[in-house]
């Protein structure tokens, strides 16, 4: 019967409870949203992140950790398909790529500027990012002098797709050498120091002006983000048990940056749990306070029948529980519902650091539900405590006496 | 309801004995005397109606004697043992035991149907529901409400509220009920009916009833009549003071 009266109880005065769970939905909504933005923008940071490092990246150790003098990190074709043979033999691969950079002079009559050249793949499957041009084409299968610059270094050097502009750098051998290209496209970054600086060319490109067959880094992607560092760590054993002197690196440890912004979001969606908190726990405080006060003579009715006061304040406390979850209840349908709406209607952005825009969606996932029933839920039976505590410690007396 | 007797085999033994019971209170810096010095004793089967004036200490009398509340000085003995040493906790284990209260203003917890407002008091007992629900009909028959078992309070006339108080204040079979102006909120008809229906169940039930009231009809209904006045009792319901009567000081 404590359950049937305590339920009861929540649906007693309407107009008060409504207002209760208003608050309660209202602060669940608010906080699966903002969950849901931060779950959502970090996993498409990652996918971001890694469609530009690859989940999983090979390469020679002094690469990583730049300790190499100079070109000695280059992985040559033999020992890359020894390592593209042992990337078969694992599972949840999508796609292998690989990349030769160098730093160079690119300009024209008028004048030289410094370029990151980023010999690519064009189009893999690891690196889909370089087909996404904001001007012009990206670079296809068969290109070969051409190049797609950074959207800002274009408009440093004031060219644009159809025009040429020449490339100097030095081989691995340490002569110089130089090229002329087409640019065919244009691409942004979030990074506009990047953007000011970076070119993509096809890898085949690269190798003949850096007079290597070689390649600097293998990238991989993976099915799972999730298991980039167990791949890692399986790739890692079976490159040892061969004896190929590599190691591997997996995309969070090859983008430190990640570790801050997942603290920023998680600083972030801690204080939205705990405004929350603190919007639920005074409202339903105030409204508890009030309810509570006015049953003073049921409860001294209660007690003066030999009611213990530890059941007297466990009735208040599951009234307060059933608000609760009551409110969370409603509050995770409501906030399912209008999650969908929101990712119904498709909005879009560029997390920091990324490439590619981004479609602006929630995520809703478990912990983005579960979180707010968590938040909700312990605030309501907080903001109960002392109130329940309050009336069952009321003497009977005055508790009787009481209107 | 499943008494063991009609007939009360052990009326006239004490079961209630109140020594020497003052009550004072503290309001602002002066001390206000509720009960002075009071002594009392209800028998087996007693329907005692305690008779007096607004602010005289009935309800004062009946709070301590009904264990809600400790006296400032004496003690109450209920079938030969003293409360006043008892934990907070035996008080309320007392009370569900042996007593059955019944308010002026019914008390009844408004989200409860009759019946559940019946039945309360045997959650305390961990009976079965079956025990309890066959109690709860057998009551309910009793006071002739067990068609308006499932009404909540509100959908109930004040006299079928306070014959719903009645059945919960009895449903324990306690051996002591304590009515506090339990018609004071009713019509005189109502009033009488409600009066006569518990007449009728401390002669059946052996249960000794201590009313206290203002309403001089009531004490037509009494065993015994008391009086009391200022904090003082005095048996007859009259003004004649007899064992209640202050102690000079000696």
């Amino acid at each position: 019967m404590q359950i049937k009266t305590a339920l009861r109880n929540v649906f007693r005065n309407r107009r008060r409870t409504l207002f209760s769970l208003t608050v309660i939905v209202v602060g669940f909504a608010v906080l699966a949203s903002v969950l849901g933005f931060i779950e959502e923008a970090l996993r498409s940071t990652q996918v971001s992140l890694a469609s530009e490092s690859g989940a999983v990246q090979v390469a020679a150790e002094g690469l990583f950790e730049n300790t190499t003098d100079g070109f000695e990190y280059l992985i040559d074709p033999v020992r890359l398909d020894r390592v593209l043979s042992e990337v078969s033999a694992l599972p949840g691969v999508v796609g292998v790529s690989w990349q030769l950079n160098f730093a160079g002079l690119v300009g024209d009559e008028s004048g030289s500027t410094l370029i990151i050249g980023r010999g690519v793949v064009p189009c893999s499957d690891v690196q889909d990012y370089e087909c996404i041009v904001t001007i012009g084409d990206p670079l296809g299968e068969s290109s070969d002098r051409q190049v797609v610059l950074g959207r800002a270094l274009a408009r440093k050097l004031n060219v644009g797709p159809g025009d040429r502009i020449n490339i100097a750098t030095g081989t691995v051998s340490g002569n110089f050498n130089a090229a002329t290209v087409d640019v065919i496209g244009e691409v942004t970054y979030a990074f506009e120091e990047l953007e000011g600086q970076l070119g993509l060319f096809p890898i085949s490109f690269v190798q003949r002006l850096l007079k290597t067959d070689g390649v600097e880094r293998i990238l991989i992607g993976l099915e799972d983000l999730g298991e980039a560092a167990a791949f890692a760590a399986a790739l890692q054993a079976r490159l040892t048990d061969a004896d190929i002197p590599l190691v591997t690196r997996t995309w969070e440890e090859l983008n430190p940056s990640y570790e801050s912004i997942s603290s920023f979001y998680g600083a972030f969606s801690g204080l939205a749990m705990i405004g929350v908190a603190i919007l639920v726990f005074f409202s339903v405080l105030e409204v508890l306070t009030i309810s509570f006060l006015e049953r003073s003579r049921e409860v001294g009715t209660l007690r003066a029948f030999g009611t213990p006061r530890g059941r007297v304040f466990r009735s208040f406390l599951l009234e307060a529980g059933f608000l609760g979850l009551i409110g969370a209840v409603a509050g995770a349908l409501i906030s399912v519902a209008l999650i969908l709406l929101f990712n119904g209607i498709g909005f879009t952005w560029t997390p920091p650091g990324a490439a590619i825009p981004q479609a602006i969606r929630l995520g809703l996932s478990t912990e983005v539900v579960l979180m707010p029933v968590l938040t909700v839920l312990l605030s309501t039976l907080l903001s109960a405590l002392f109130p329940s505590w309050r009336n069952a410690r009321i003497e009977i007396v005055d508790a009787l006496r009481s209107v | 309801m499943s008494h063991e007797s009609q007939f009360c085999h052990e009326r006239g033994l004490p079961f209630l004995e109140a020594q020497s019971l003052t009550k004072t209170y503290r309001v602002g810096g002066s001390t206000v005397h509720a009960l002075r010095d009071v002594d009392f004793t209800a028998a087996q089967g007693d329907f005692v109606v305690i008779n007096g004036p607004s602010g005289s200490g009935k309800t004062t009398f009946l709070n301590l004697i009904s264990a809600i509340d400790r006296p400032t000085e004496g003690d109450v003995l209920i079938e030969g043992a003293s409360t006043a040493a008892l934990s907070e906790r035996q008080l309320a284990q007392l009370r569900k035991d042996k007593i059955g209260l019944i308010f002026q203003t019914f008390n009844l917890i408004p989200v409860l149907t009759a019946a559940e407002n019946a039945e309360y008091p045997l959650l305390l007992q961990k009976l079965s529901r079956a025990e309890r629900s066959d109690r709860v009909q057998s009551i309910l028959a009793e006071v002739g409400l067990e068609d308006l078992a499932r009404r909540r309070p509100n959908e109930l006339s004040g006299g079928q509220r306070q014959r719903i108080a009645i059945a919960r204040a009895l449903i324990t079979q306690p051996k002591l009920v304590l009515a506090d102006e339990p018609t004071a909120n009713l019509d005189s008809e109502t009033g009488a009916q409600v009066m006569a229906l518990m007449r009728t169940l401390n002669e059946e039930h052996c249960v000794v009833f201590i009313v206290v009231t203002h309403d001089p009809a009531v004490a037509g209904y009494a065993r015994r009549r008391i009086r009391i006045h200022d904090g003082h009792l005095m048996e007859g319901g009259t003004d004649d003071l007899v064992d209640s009567a202050p102690k000079s000081p000696s």
